[in-house]
């Protein structure tokens, strides 16, 4: 076999294999088939582009090729359907611009009975919209009236835990309040000594912290179920928010709002665990200055000592 | 201030350089439209360097192409498996490995083994004295030499390039089949929806365009030298560099214009 | 001279032959470059040409392979290709060193002289005695 022989052959058999696929490609994609033009109105052109595909049951089978005004101020949509799709165009087709709330906006062809006969391609068809985000909105209304009230009560229990005269602030006071006389030596022999009742009231005040604490839990709890739950507020919210997130500006102050109280009830637990190490510590000063005592009572014969 | 002369003198070497590749590039582009550099001379050349470059390499290239390429197509399915992007194979499949790997790896194949060779041959003709011998007897050394070898190179790196894809997307076949459980069918019609042909189009012009300029800077810088024997070596190590840098170019305006 | 430079043949050491290419192709290059002789038919003239000279054998060799009379007669055979050669042999006894005398490539010459219209031989002074003159 001749050097030349070998090259032709190379050259021609891998130029036919790469024709045959890319004539194959272009077959599958139906650059060879025939088109027919279709004429479709709309009274707006909102939503319609050049090159927008054209589907019969969820399958591509043409696309918009022009738009264009006429004089009575109608838009003319033609599309083009290739040869071996022109079976699902018929008289009595139906041609819907759908323009859902995810993904592009098509025009959906439906036929619902395949037996009449094709439509005339100079006929003109008044072609339907269906606006999802429209829609939507008008099924959101009701729901975003709702979560507005819940964000105005969300408000109301945060501003109330921001009160400085608030029930917790004052709780937080009475506590700073009792550890600062823990902290100094005199009142603490004296609650230790002689003043029983204060340490009663320094476990009850304790008590009521817990009770406080379990109920801001509770209410934490809750807000959470209601807020990001499986059936809460805010994941619904989020679906909606993705896709009218400009139409809802409102909505950002509820957010700013549940932040703050997520905040504030943050920066409250961390008082609480602080005044609840303080108490822990004064109790274990208390309770070593009750051991000092009773060394100092069981080692001097004469119990007697001054008190300040 | 040394120091800036330098690199301003280094600037404007380089852009020299470039401007004359460029000037070069279009006096080569335009012999190769005349009829009359189609001479018989010219033909016997173009058919030796195509078996040279394309037809003795082809079973080696064809080989590696099916170990390289299933390799490539098994990694890449079992990652877009992982990464739950199975949906994306068809896309990565023709936008990432056929539109842009396989040109890529058959112009590294190609620079490797004829590149340096038409490089080193045209530095040892100059050497030789033989650049010389065709000009006595009157042949126009770019008709000659050149044209035929820049031929050559688009030809070779298109039909190979697209060869590589070929095999590529039968080894698709058996992986998808293995990795994503997806018959012979499925899988022609994803590669069909995500096949473009834009895309096709200019993965064939950035393959003639590679196999333009990796025989023509070679042949260039090859030309450089001098008739000192030492100076192979050099004009060889520099027309290797700037080749690899032409590649890197021409990779990303390709991007580039997919971009837009 | 310069009106017949398209005729110049130049048989020479300094003109070698193209190392990458075989013998026929060497001597077939200027008939296909200049007359676009297809590759065949020049193929076939080199190889009528070489049997002239009783070479054919060296047809498909390159010339590092050539002994220094064979690389001679394909010097000598390449000029010739050129149309209406007038052939100018530069310094025979540079290409073969060996020879004693000039008559081998006279006796080269006169075999294929219908292949030139003239031929001039040219080398220094001094190897006169080389050429039979005293």
């Amino acid at each position: 076999m001749s050097r030349e022989f070998k090259v032709g052959l190379f050259i021609v058999s891998t130029t036919i294999i790469i024709l045959a696929a890319l004539l194959y490609l272009a077959n599958e994609k139906g650059l060879f088939a025939k088109v027919y033009t279709f004429t479709l109105s709309s009274k707006s052109g909102d939503g319609l582009t050049e090159g927008m595909p054209v589907v019969f049951s969820g399958f591509n089978i043409g696309k918009v090729s022009t738009l264009e005004l006429n004089d009575k101020g109608l838009v003319l949509i033609k599309i083009k359907i290739s040869q071996k799709h022109i079976k699902w165009i018929k008289a009595d087709s139906a041609f819907i611009l759908y323009r859902p709330l995810i993904g592009v906006a098509r025009i959906v062809v439906t036929t619902n009975n395949l037996n009449s006969p094709p439509l005339p391609e100079d006929k003109i068809v008044v072609m339907e919209t269906v606006n999802d985000i429209n829609d939507a909105i008008t099924k959101v209304q009701p729901l975003l009236e709702k979560i507005t009230k819940i964000a105005d009560n969300l408000e109301h229990l945060s501003n109330n835990l921001a009160n400085p005269q608030g029930d917790l602030n004052l709780i937080l006071g009475n506590a700073q309040k009792i550890t600062t006389t823990l902290s100094t030596k005199k009142s603490l022999l004296e609650m230790a000594v002689a003043d029983e009742e204060s340490v009663q009231s320094i476990h009850e005040a304790l008590k009521k912290i817990k009770d406080i604490v379990t109920k801001i839990d509770k209410i934490a709890d809750k807000m959470d179920v209601q807020l990001y739950g499986q059936e809460g507020t805010l994941p619904n919210i989020n679906i909606i928010l993705k896709d009218i997130a400009g139409k809802l500006q409102k909505l950002d102050t509820t957010v700013d709002n549940i932040n703050k109280i997520g905040k504030d009830t943050s920066e409250g637990m961390k008082d609480f665990r602080m005044l609840r190490s303080d108490i822990d510590d004064a109790v274990n000063a208390i309770d070593n200055v009750v051991k000092k005592l009773d060394n100092l009572i069981s080692s001097k014969k004469d119990p007697e000592f001054k008190l300040p | 201030m040394d120091l800036l002369e330098n690199i301003g003198r280094m600037g404007r070497k380089t852009a020299m350089s470039f401007i004359e590749t460029i000037s070069f590039a279009g006096m080569v582009i335009f012999r190769m439209f005349q009829p009359r550099t189609y001479n018989s001379a010219m033909r016997t050349v173009l058919i030796n360097q195509i078996y040279f470059t394309s037809v003795q390499i082809l079973p080696v290239f064809i080989f590696v192409s099916i170990v390289l390429g299933s390799f490539l197509i098994g990694i890449v399915f079992q990652l877009l498996k992982q990464m739950g992007l199975t949906g994306y194979f068809g896309n990565v499949l023709m936008g990432l490995i056929v539109a842009e790997l396989s040109p890529f790896f058959t112009v590294l194949f190609i620079t490797l083994r004829s590149a340096s060779a038409i490089n080193t041959e045209m530095a040892v003709m100059k050497v030789n004295g033989e650049i010389k011998t065709l000009e006595i007897f009157r042949i126009d050394v770019i008709n000659y030499l050149l044209v035929p070898r820049i031929i050559n190179g688009i030809i070779s790196l298109v039909l190979l390039s697209s060869l590589f894809s070929i095999v590529l997307m039968f080894s698709g076949i058996l992986f998808s089949w293995i990795i994503f459980d997806i018959s012979v069918d499925v899988y022609s019609n994803i590669l069909l929806s995500s096949a473009n042909f834009s895309d096709m189009v200019i993965s064939l012009i950035k393959c003639a365009v590679f196999g333009f300029f990796i025989t023509l800077i070679p042949i260039r810088f090859g030309l450089r030298a001098s008739r000192e024997f030492t100076s192979i070596p050099i004009v060889v190590s520099s027309g290797m560099v700037n080749v690899f840098t032409a590649i890197i170019i021409i990779e990303v305006l390709s991007l580039i214009t997919k971009l837009f | 001279m310069e009106t017949n430079r398209h005729q110049a043949a130049p048989v020479s050491i300094d003109v070698p032959l193209i190392s990458n290419q075989e013998v026929w192709m060497n001597i077939a290059l200027i008939k296909q470059y200049h007359e676009n002789m297809p590759r065949l038919q020049a193929q076939n003239m080199v190889l009528n040409a070489l049997q002239r000279l009783d070479l054919v054998h060296i047809a498909y060799k390159r010339n590092p392979s050539l002994t220094n009379e064979e690389r001679f007669c394909v010097f000598l055979l390449r000029a010739c290709m050129v149309k209406d050669a007038i052939v100018m042999i530069d310094r025979p006894f540079k290409i073969i060193p060996h020879l004693q005398d000039i008559d081998f490539i006279f006796q080269t010459l006169k075999k294929i002289d219908d292949f030139y219209l003239t031929c001039h031989i040219y080398d220094y002074q001094w190897m006169a005695g080389k050429y039979g003159e005293k």
